[in-house]
């Protein structure tokens, strides 16, 4: 006789570490969406002022990188099959992330490139030792290899490159000791941050989650395995050349290459896409088209951008930052959000009920309506910005930061109602 | 005694969460083997890498199981020969809007 031993799955870790990534990641997008509210007269013109920095580092590090580890940790062990190599130190990294990131985002927005961003930034150096000392652990037990494994890997490396540089940059704020251009490294680290560690972490992620949200088969995965090589093959020239002075052409086929890499990660996405069996769009799948189109759009422009002088256009850097950090990846991230939760939640309370009593579908664990209207509310916020930005109306922009958080604070309610279903 | 009929209908209620099918009606179940003291059942999976991996065998086993304690239930996954949409009954298909 045979009783089931494995109605938990015998991979993923337990419900409770994860989920506390998510609720943190949720609560970072509501306050970060809050304070640009609150302060839309100061975000406007150049990049580099400590309210613009604090956001910046709130979104990246509060948002998108504490989405990812929660993400990554159910995810990675699912689809390389194998178990997370510890458990307690998804949890400890959990709270050094937490801190080292409020303690940063305090020091920008003060400005105190003192003692409070230093150890900021070596808290988060610690936490993401951390975490690569938990993935090698993982990877190495890993028997059987596929592309999503190699973009996890790679984007393992950018994300260390990314916190030691973010530190070098934050004690040269206290002591300066780089004898180029502050601004200079600061690019390779929001380069490397953004189009090596979280867009690597996406488009490695997505050939897994979109087949298998849209039931997609029958495509080749050539794309894919291009956009790996031609975005890796830009990045490390980025990285190389960076160093130099007189880098200008390098640097053009470099962001050149990355931008091509992109549109053969599109390509894939389409072809994905194009092989559905699914014909219905949910919401998630909403979302992540709306998403991939803005990166489109930001590839584009991010390119355009390199070749010409663009000086001219009121919050050029404005534009091009929010497309990137909202357009694509907020949207991705909301949309996955809503594939994620329910499915965590469903497989927590339910799973083990499947057969023995009625259980609710994954689409039942939410109010599609508010879910739909949570989508029109988020991706119009957007349009709207990147217009009041272009047009340098700051009515508009108030409208468009307050219908983003209008739609932020429905998202929360949405994901409280299915944890709480 | 149970038979390959009773085991389909059973299996009928392992609903996949995200696709809101049943296993049997999307194809997943390649051979039903009813032994003197086992069930072997021999599935499949829309895709390998699914999160509901372990998961799904587990309810397949945990159903069976109930009707029938006196058997071993075996559940063999198999990647080949792959799954295919065609695998899908005409119904499933069409609640898929293909």
């Amino acid at each position: 006789m045979q009783q089931s031993d494995s109605i938990i799955s015998a991979y993923a870790p337990p419900f409770k570490i994860i989920i506390k990534y998510f609720a943190a990641a949720i609560i970072y997008f509501v306050v970060l969406n809050l304070l640009l509210l609150l302060n839309y007269k100061d975000i406007s013109g150049f990049y580099f002022q400590p309210k613009i920095l604090a956001i910046t580092h709130m979104l990246t590090l509060g948002w998108i990188s504490m989405t990812i580890f929660g993400a990554m940790f159910q995810l990675v062990p699912v689809v390389l099959q194998v178990k997370l190599f510890s458990e307690k130190l998804a949890e400890i990294q959990f709270w050094i992330f937490l801190l080292g990131t409020i303690g940063l985002v305090t020091g920008f927005w003060n400005f105190d490139t003192g003692i409070l961003l230093n150890g900021s930034a070596v808290l988060l150096n610690i936490a993401v030792l951390i975490f690569s000392v938990n993935l090698i652990g993982t990877f190495i037990r890993v028997k059987q290899w596929n592309v999503t494994g190699w973009y996890l890997i790679a984007a393992l490396v950018y994300l260390i490159i990314t916190a030691v540089a973010g530190f070098l940059l934050s004690y040269n704020l206290w002591h300066p000791y780089i004898k180029i251009n502050h601004l200079q490294y600061l690019k390779l680290h929001a380069l490397v941050a953004v189009i090596g560690w979280v867009t690597m972490v996406v488009m490695g992620v997505s050939y897994k989650l979109i087949p298998m949200f849209t039931l997609s088969h029958g495509y080749s995965l050539r794309s894919g395995k291009w956009a790996f090589y031609l975005v890796n093959a830009g990045l490390v020239g980025i990285n190389t050349f960076f160093h130099f002075q007189n880098n200008k052409i390098q640097i053009l086929i470099s962001n050149f290459i990355i931008a091509v890499g992109i549109g053969f990660f599109l390509f894939q996405i389409y072809l994905i896409y194009k092989n559905r069996l699914r014909k219905k769009r949910d919401v998630g799948i909403k979302y992540s088209i709306f998403s991939f189109y803005m990166l489109g759009i930001a590839t584009l422009f991010g390119l355009i951008f390199s070749f010409t002088d663009f000086s001219q256009i009121p919050n050029v850097y404005l534009i091009f930052g929010y497309l990137v950090f909202f357009g694509f990846l907020s949207m991705l991230i909301v949309g996955q959000i809503y594939k994620i939760i329910p499915f965590l939640t469903w497989y927590h309370k339910y799973s083990s009920k499947v057969g023995l009593e009625p259980v609710p579908l994954l689409k039942d664990m939410f109010n599609e309506k508010f879910a739909f209207l949570n989508y029109y509310l988020m991706t119009t916020a957007v349009i709207l910005t990147i217009g009041s930005f272009a047009f340098n109306n700051s009515t508009a922009l108030l409208f468009s930061f307050a219908l983003m958080f209008t739609g932020s604070l429905l998202f929360t309610f949405n994901v409280i109602t299915i944890l709480k279903k | 005694m149970i038979t390959k009929e009773k085991v389909l209908e059973l299996l009928k209620n392992v609903i996949d969460p995200e696709i809101g099918l049943d296993i049997v009606s999307l194809g997943l179940i390649y051979e039903v083997e009813i032994n003197d003291d086992s069930i072997n059942i021999s599935m499949t999976l829309t895709t390998p890498g699914c999160p509901l991996h372990s998961t799904i065998t587990g309810w397949v086993k945990n159903i069976l199981w109930q009707e029938a304690p006196d058997k071993d239930i075996i559940v063999n996954l198999v990647w080949d020969p792959p799954w295919s949409p065609e695998l899908m009954t005409e119904e499933a298909k069409k609640q898929l809007g293909m």
